[in-house]
């Protein structure tokens, strides 16, 4: 491993980053001790559930409520008109021209826009009698015109989602570097192509859930919530409900997965709390699996026309895109309708030098459910799209996919670059992700295979995507487009008690990746404390006094900086009281394992002993001393603007030229996430996230039919994969290029979904190269193979 | 996604289920291993007013060798048959088809008579049950008859079972010495539903195909037997000509759904296709037969 970037780490000291050290959550997590929100129990709680409009776009004229209210067991039945009264709507603002907010509500307000939107509360004593209710509850619906493609929803005459706005696009931007039009034009060879990325469901193991506690007594409210980002839902719900912060609480316990579902305000936060503040009681809402995969934001669903310039040495010339994002039914808090396809245009320069770069951005309103962040935001259709036409011009000129990518990487010598959109990559190894994979994957091995399978007659290709993003983005630049709110920096306090334990507070939410041992093995590191001796405190407003939560591959680099910063200035106060109460110099204290010594002598003292004199025994250090050295340290960290990652992924699948079913055979990974802090969790995040990619190439897709109806609402009919049809795939770590943030960490939490749909797409199109078959549509399910593939043979026969 | 109030009736023995069953005048539903009903409540897509839970009757679950072949109790699961000897041993083709029944926690709870008397049209064992000329018994609370598994399935989630009725057990005939099978399936994910399967069952006498047998589900509202293809497979070799006629004989006679996972185009496509593979792999295995 190279040392740069480390900084002032002690190699003397037994290594704890960079070991894989097992998982401090598991034995809970895997013994069922875990605690997510809908284990937890509170006296007298009540149970929601919703009528939610089956229309996808209609007027709501009247609500008839007094049957379900009369029912026994139901306590109250609420619609917006009562909501309303409680609660004022929020809007996800932006800085950003040419851009229309949209009022996130608890519940519809005078128009129903998605099927599946939360109509109607029904509050009873048990989820049972609220859906018994259910059917009691008479909604006057006046259907409207059910605005499902989005070119469609563009139109001028196209009717309209929000009266009070000029149209449904809500974002509409242009942007772009040199003169990609004129290049374009003169260009001697040019690919292009209309490609389409189907929309996502995130898909957490556990649904959302939200239990809201009032505490009538104190007047003050927790709500317990599945959610990544308890400081945005604590520090917006102060709004909304118009109570102080240091009476409004969020925590996020266990929480089993989120992967962007869960890191936006969602309609039914907000409810559970303003009825919980109104009945005097806790209020409890879990979604099954039919309502997180109505409502829960969903993500990836993108038009893009693009279109590339190569000279015949294979260079890049220059780029342009329409970006057409489906944006769904409302503006997403705090993240807004630009997001997601404002990321496409963003990342779709990707890790080369392109000179010429244009791209128009339009995000429009539809009647489906919102769309939101899901890992990799943006960036999968950005791959997607590039890698594809990549992979067309080095068909059109002749020249080896591995090939044109070397020759249009940004160099070492080159960096910081910045790419035509405005990102400045920093020094990254794009070139060296890709000679890694043709080298472990054995390309030239998988060629010849290649070869032999096709004289069998056999559909074996071979698909390359490299990619590059910006993690760990800081203060200096906004997590999106024009976002008031800052999500570049963490805090971190670390205390050491009276009894010589370590508690270290962070503002992060885990869901799932091993922060509460990533963060444990960096104190321990840094401060000189076993991994055992520390407690992470994370998930809970309360523990620091600002913090956003875990999403945009932040809480490594940012949560990690900061652990790193309050760790060192708790470790120089711990060596100072050693000093004074071992009676000799700071420079000879050694604090190792938990345990001060002095060098070259015998004296040793644990931590526990060394913080009951601090604490407990007077007169053990001078006054003045005693002042400094409280065994306690916040400090803050903010990278200012973060640091790039880059991967490349190598697929090489097998088609079935008869039942086009689609074989991985071969899944290989290389990234450059810089200084790995636990191996175990890092392959375990790639897999994860190749996982969730081969979704997207192959299985997973919303369907909205022409009525708008989500026709995929259960997990029979949204194929994620499961076990079975995820191959064995290997991963491959590069950490010679350590970049400038503190310990040297780049984020790595969404690589995985970035680029494993761009591979199997180019895999694919090399299987059916001999059919000239160009794959632009994901996910390429079998029905759709089938359909190009017919529609290929019938001109080939032409 | 919590299911409606209903009234719960234990079942001890086949008399007590059925008269229970009459007794709730249509509004009754039994429940074995619940796979497929507890959806269908969840959803509160089916909302009876009481469930008769047969899952305790004793002695109800055997799979048992007899004259007539194997006869398989209504509550064995799908599990046992997948591993039972004597299945392995008479009627492989069934082993093999129950490995692509969902996952394995659903094949140790879903029974056999729940399978049967559900009818889903993509389902394996219905699928089993018409190729290998199965027959049902049922128990009314008059009289018990035996119904043979064409006659059963009806439509989809629709079969011959009156409302008082129960499924008691099946009977697979065993297959002729030295008889070649075949099974095919398409599903999206392994243990989903099948897009299209294909199953059939090959004897020669010499070279000469003297038995066929041919069904195909999940393309039409109910698993399918063949007959034309049958007939034009018998008497001769199996030459690649017949697979092809088989084949086309196959798609001529489905009527597949469009849906989001597939449309009735590729549903017919991958039927001819599984067609062919079935007949390859049955004559393949048999003895003193094949291409």
């Amino acid at each position: 491993m190279s040392e740069a970037g480390a900084g002032n780490i002690d190699l003397t000291r037994p290594k704890i980053i960079g070991t894989s050290v097992k998982r401090v959550e598991d034995p809970r997590l895997l013994t069922g001790h875990g605690r997510f929100t809908d284990d937890v129990k509170l006296r007298g709680t009540l149970h929601v559930a919703f009528v939610r409009s089956d229309h996808a776009h209609a007027r709501i004229d009247a609500i008839d409520t007094s049957a379900a209210a009369e029912m026994p067991g139901v306590v109250g039945v609420y619609s917006a008109a009562e909501l309303d009264q409680m609660t004022s709507p929020v809007f996800a603002t932006s800085k950003m021209k040419d851009y229309h907010a949209t009022p996130v509500r608890a519940l519809a307000s005078g128009k129903a826009r998605f099927a599946g939107e939360p109509v109607v509360a029904v509050v009873a004593e048990s989820r049972y009698l609220a859906e018994d209710a259910l059917a009691l509850v008479d909604i006057d619906y006046a259907p409207l015109e059910a605005l499902v493609d989005p070119e469609l929803a563009c139109d001028e005459n196209a009717v309209k989602l929000y009266d009070d706005l000029p149209g449904n696009v809500l974002v509409s931007r242009s942007f772009g570097m040199g003169e990609a039009e004129a290049v374009l034009a003169a260009a001697p060879q040019t690919v292009s192509g209309r490609f389409r990325f189907h929309r996502k469901s995130p898909t957490a193991l556990e649904p959302r859930a939200y239990l809201a506690d009032y505490d009538q007594g104190s007047r003050a409210l927790t709500l317990y919530a599945s959610t990544q980002v308890p400081g945005i839902i604590r520090d917006c719900l102060v709004d909304v409900l118009d109570m102080p912060g240091s009476k409004l609480r969020v925590i996020a316990g266990d929480v089993g997965g989120g992967f962007g579902g869960k890191a936006s305000l969602n309609p039914e936060e907000i409810l559970v709390c303003a009825l919980a503040r109104h009945l005097g009681r806790p209020v409890k809402w879990t979604a099954d699996r039919m309502e997180d995969l109505l409502s829960t934001s969903q993500s990836f669903d993108e038009i893009v026309d693009a279109e590339l310039a190569v000279g015949e040495d294979g260079r890049f010339l220059a780029l342009k895109a329409d970006i057409l994002g489906d944006v769904g039914a409302f503006s997403i808090y705090p993240w807004t309708a630009a997001l997601e396809p404002m990321q496409v245009a963003g990342f779709l320069p990707g890790p080369y030098k392109i000179e010429n770069f244009q791209a128009n951005v339009r995000a429009v309103a539809t009647n489906k459910a919102p769309m939101g962040p899901y890992r990799g935001v943006g960036r999968p259709i950005s791959a997607f799209v590039l890698e594809r036409l990549i992979d067309m011009a080095a068909k059109k000129i002749g020249m080896d996919p591995a090939e044109i990518r070397r020759r249009n990487f940004v160099r070492e010598d080159e960096f910081p670059h910045k790419i035509g959109s405005g990102i400045v990559w920093d020094r990254s190894g794009f070139l060296d992700c890709l000679e890694q994979v043709i080298e472990r994957a054995d390309y030239d091995g998988l060629r010849r295979h290649r070869e032999s399978a096709r004289a069998e007659g056999r559909w074996f290709g071979i698909g390359l995507a490299s990619y590059a993003e910006l993690t760990g983005i800081g203060s200096r630049l906004s997590a999106a487009p024009g976002m008031p709110i800052n999500t570049g920096t963490e805090s971190a306090t670390i205390q050491v008690d009276s009894s010589g334990a370590v508690t270290a507070h962070f503002g992060i939410a885990s869901h799932g990746q091993g922060l509460e041992t990533t963060l444990a093995q960096i104190v321990a590191e840094e401060m000189g404390v076993r991994l055992e001796d520390v407690e992470v405190v994370q998930g809970d407003t309360a523990a620091v006094a600002h913090s956003t939560g875990t999403y945009a591959s932040r809480s490594a680099v940012i949560a990690g900086g900061a652990g790193t910063l309050t760790a060192r200035t708790l470790r120089s106060k711990v060596i100072e009281a050693a000093s004074h109460l071992l009676e000799a110099d700071v420079k000879d204290i050694d604090f190792a394992e938990s345990l001060i010594s002095v060098r070259g002598t015998n004296k040793t003292m644990s931590l526990r002993e060394l913080a009951r004199a601090v604490y407990s025994q007077m007169g053990s250090l001078p006054a003045e001393v005693r002042a400094k050295v409280d065994l306690q340290a916040s400090e803050f960290y903010d990278p200012h603007f973060g640091t790039t990652t880059c991967a490349t992924h190598l697929a090489a699948v097998e088609v079935d030229p008869e039942t086009y079913k689609v074989t991985i055979h071969t899944f290989v990974v290389s990234e450059d996430c810089g200084r790995v802090i636990n191996p175990l969790i890092v392959d375990g995040q790639v897999h994860g996230g190749v996982a969730q990619g081969i979704g997207a190439a192959l299985f997973e897709e919303v369907v909205y039919d022409e009525t708008g109806q989500n026709i995929s609402a259960s997990l029979v009919d949204y194929v994620v994969p499961s076990a079975a049809e995820v191959p064995p795939m290997t991963v491959h770590h590069l950490d010679a290029l350590a970049p400038s943030t503190l310990g040297g960490y780049r984020g790595m939490g969404e690589g995985g979904t970035i680029g494993a749909p761009a591979a199997i797409a180019n895999a694919l199109s090399d299987a059916l190269g001999h059919l000239d078959v160009e794959i632009s549509e994901l996910p390429m399910t079998p029905e759709r193979l089938f359909r190009v593939v017919e529609a290929a043979q019938a001109q080939k026969g032409e | 996604m919590k299911p409606p109030a209903f009234d719960y009736i234990a079942a001890t023995s086949v008399e007590d289920a059925v008269a229970a069953l009459a007794r709730s005048e249509g509004e009754g539903k039994l429940i074995a291993g619940g796979q497929s009903l507890m959806p269908m409540l969840n959803f509160r897509l089916a909302g009876p007013a009481v469930l008769i839970d047969v899952g305790r009757i004793a002695g109800l679950d055997g799979i048992e060798e007899t004259d007539e072949g194997l006869t398989v109790g209504a509550l064995a699961r799908h599990a046992a048959l997948e591993t039972s000897p004597g299945v392995a041993k008479h009627l492989p083709v069934l082993a093999e088809a129950m490995r692509h029944v969902a996952h394995l926690a659903i094949r140790n709870r879903g029974t056999i008579g729940g399978s049967l008397s559900h009818a889903d049209p993509a389902a394996e064992l219905p699928l089993m049950a018409v190729l290998l000329d199965a027959v049902l018994h049922i128990t009314g609370p008059e009289e018990s008859r035996e119904v043979p598994a064409e006659e059963f399935f009806i439509g989809a989630l629709t079969t011959d079972l009156e409302d008082e009725e129960m499924v008691t057990a099946v009977t697979f005939p065993y297959l002729p010495a030295g008889c070649g099978w075949g099974f095919e399936e398409v599903s999206r994910r392994s243990g989903d539903f099948a897009l299209a399967a294909a199953a059939a069952t090959l004897s020669f006498e010499g070279s000469v195909i003297s038995e066929a047998r041919l069904a195909v589900t999940g393309v039409d509202d109910l698993p399918l037997r063949i007959s034309e293809a049958e007939e034009g497979l018998m008497g001769g070799e199996l030459t690649e000509e017949k697979i092809s006629a088989a084949a086309e004989s196959v798609q001529a006679s489905v009527n597949p759904n469009s849906d989001a996972q597939a449309s009735a185009d590729y549903r017919r496509h991958l039927i001819g296709v599984l067609t062919a593979r079935v007949l390859r792999a049955a004559a393949a295995r048999a003895t003193g037969g094949g291409l």
